[in-house]
């Protein structure tokens, strides 16, 4: 309940830079709906329709259940992977993270992170440290040689829901969005998250 | 408050490395018995040293299970690479019929929970049952609000006499990264609350055992394979700390005692004790505040 008020306070306060962000006009003389309410149904509804796509390809590879054969993981997830790529051979950022998701996501991140003390800050500074510095593009894989940054725990409840096959990860200033499964990074946000 | 460890110690080698193994366990029939490991999986001579260690008491104490605390592969995780990290290292546990759990660290492709011999099920996170003993195994990784609910739920539903929860980032340690401060807001109250007794983790790749943080008995054992020689600091916290080689910690629980010791790469125990349930322990001997002044 602590985090849904915390997040309901944020997300009034961003409301704003969204608004900017979508360039409202100025003679909508009706009150619109709540804007960020907006903007994350908007991004719910293309995660949806990236999981739509992502269906029929897992279909055509079919499910992976627990095996001894590593190799057949590994078979399995680059076989995903080369689907879900070709499928989406004409990606480009800002396709699932739109401009005003972006710019709602990087206030509520900022504002964050300020609330946050130096402990907390230092933390997350080390957790970036292990990572090399890689530029993170759509559909890339994310490489496989190098550790997962260890997400905020704090910042998570306060991101859009994600089904459980994507995550969110955070790659020096960017959000990523990622298939864990097939480890494909679906999408970035640039300057998303203080440096 | 009267510690059933005595006074706290700073672990250090309490014998020479020994010919066979010292194992200070009681071995009590109908015991739950188990490994611990860290930050085991580098593929290096130090991993194979440390589980040859084990096997040579695995004799002696023959426990039936292995909590693998995360960073079970380090680096790329071909099939080679299983093969070198993992199913060579331990062949013999594994031929024993060893059952290895483990939870997902940072250095971890989540895809391991699909990898069937480290016993996910799928799942980055899951519980199950040995004995009276109930596991939590937790992906600090990731902590999203749905793992959260499912492990507040788990834990209220847990019937179990203990309540033992493990991941890789360590709540509490002296280590240079410092304890995951962020992690530990969000799983420590959750703990508090449903009465966790004892938490592992890894990711620091020393060893170390905390007096008991609001109820709870922490250890960090990440040195498995990999060291930070020194990177353990005194603290008035802290009930022992071993940094100068690798190590694992063998535990059994009979009843309302957990009884551990830590041996490192060269077959001394560097630390032991006994730690009672948190239910059956004397209540800490707090200094009571005041009673409130009387308003008129």
């Amino acid at each position: 309940m602590r985090t849904f008020d915390v997040r309901r306070r944020i997300l009034i306060g961003a409301a704003g830079a969204v608004v900017a962000a979508a360039g409202c006009k100025k003679e909508e003389a009706k009150p619109a709906a709540n804007p960020t309410e907006t903007v994350f149904a908007d991004f719910a509804k293309r995660v949806d329709a990236y999981m739509k796509l992502r269906k029929t390809l897992v279909d055509s590879v079919g499910e992976l259940d627990p095996t001894k054969s590593q190799a057949e993981i590994t078979t399995h997830a680059t076989k995903l992977a080369n689907s879900i790529i070709a499928a989406r051979a004409q990606a480009k950022p800002g396709d699932i993270f739109t401009p005003e998701l972006s710019a709602l996501v990087a206030t509520l991140i900022k504002q964050e992170y300020s609330r946050r003390p130096d402990s907390v800050q230092e933390t997350r500074e080390d957790q970036q440290e292990e990572l090399p510095a890689f530029v993170p593009t759509v559909n890339m894989l994310y490489p496989t040689t190098y550790p997962l940054a260890t997400f905020p725990a704090t910042l998570l409840p306060l991101l859009p829901p994600l089904p459980e096959q994507l995550e969110y990860r955070v790659v020096q200033n960017y959000l990523v969005l990622r298939d864990i499964e097939a480890n494909v990074i679906l999408d970035v946000m640039p300057n998303a998250v203080p440096t | 408050m009267r510690s059933r460890f005595g006074a706290a110690t700073i672990a250090v080698a309490l014998a020479a490395a020994p010919l066979g193994a010292q194992v200070y366990l009681p071995m009590k029939s109908g015991s739950v018995r188990f490994l611990v490991i860290g930050d085991a999986g580098t593929g290096g001579r130090e991993q194979y040293e440390v589980a040859n260690q084990i096997v040579r008491y695995g004799k002696t104490f023959p426990f039936t299970f292995a909590l693998m605390l995360g960073d079970n592969i380090y680096g790329s995780e071909r099939p080679q690479d299983f093969d070198r990290k993992f199913t060579r290292p331990y062949k013999t546990l594994l031929d024993k019929g060893i059952e290895f759990d483990a939870a997902l660290g940072n250095h971890d492709d989540p895809n391991q929970r699909f990898y069937k011999p480290f016993n996910l099920g799928g799942n980055r996170y899951r519980t199950f049952k040995k004995g009276n003993v109930r596991f939590f195994v937790i992906d600090s990784n990731y902590l999203d609000p749905e793992q959260l609910k499912w492990l507040d739920k788990e834990l209220a539903a847990s019937g179990s006499d203990w309540k033992i929860a493990y991941f890789h980032h360590p709540l509490y340690t002296t280590a240079r990264r410092g304890p995951e401060v962020e992690v530990r807001a969000v799983l420590e109250p959750l703990f508090v609350k449903h009465g966790v007794d004892v938490v592992f983790s890894g990711h620091e790749h020393i060893y170390e055992r905390y007096k008991p943080q609001k109820g709870i008995y922490y250890f960090t054992v990440g040195g498995a394979a990999k060291l930070r020689k020194g990177d353990t600091h005194p603290s008035p916290m802290l009930a022992a700390r071993f940094d100068r080689d690798r190590s694992f910690l063998l535990a059994e629980i009979s009843g309302d005692s957990l009884y551990f010791q830590t041996v490192n790469r060269a077959g001394t125990v560097v630390d032991k004790g006994v730690l009672a349930r948190r239910e059956v322990r004397p209540p800490p001997t707090s200094t009571a505040a005041p009673a409130p002044a009387k308003t008129p």
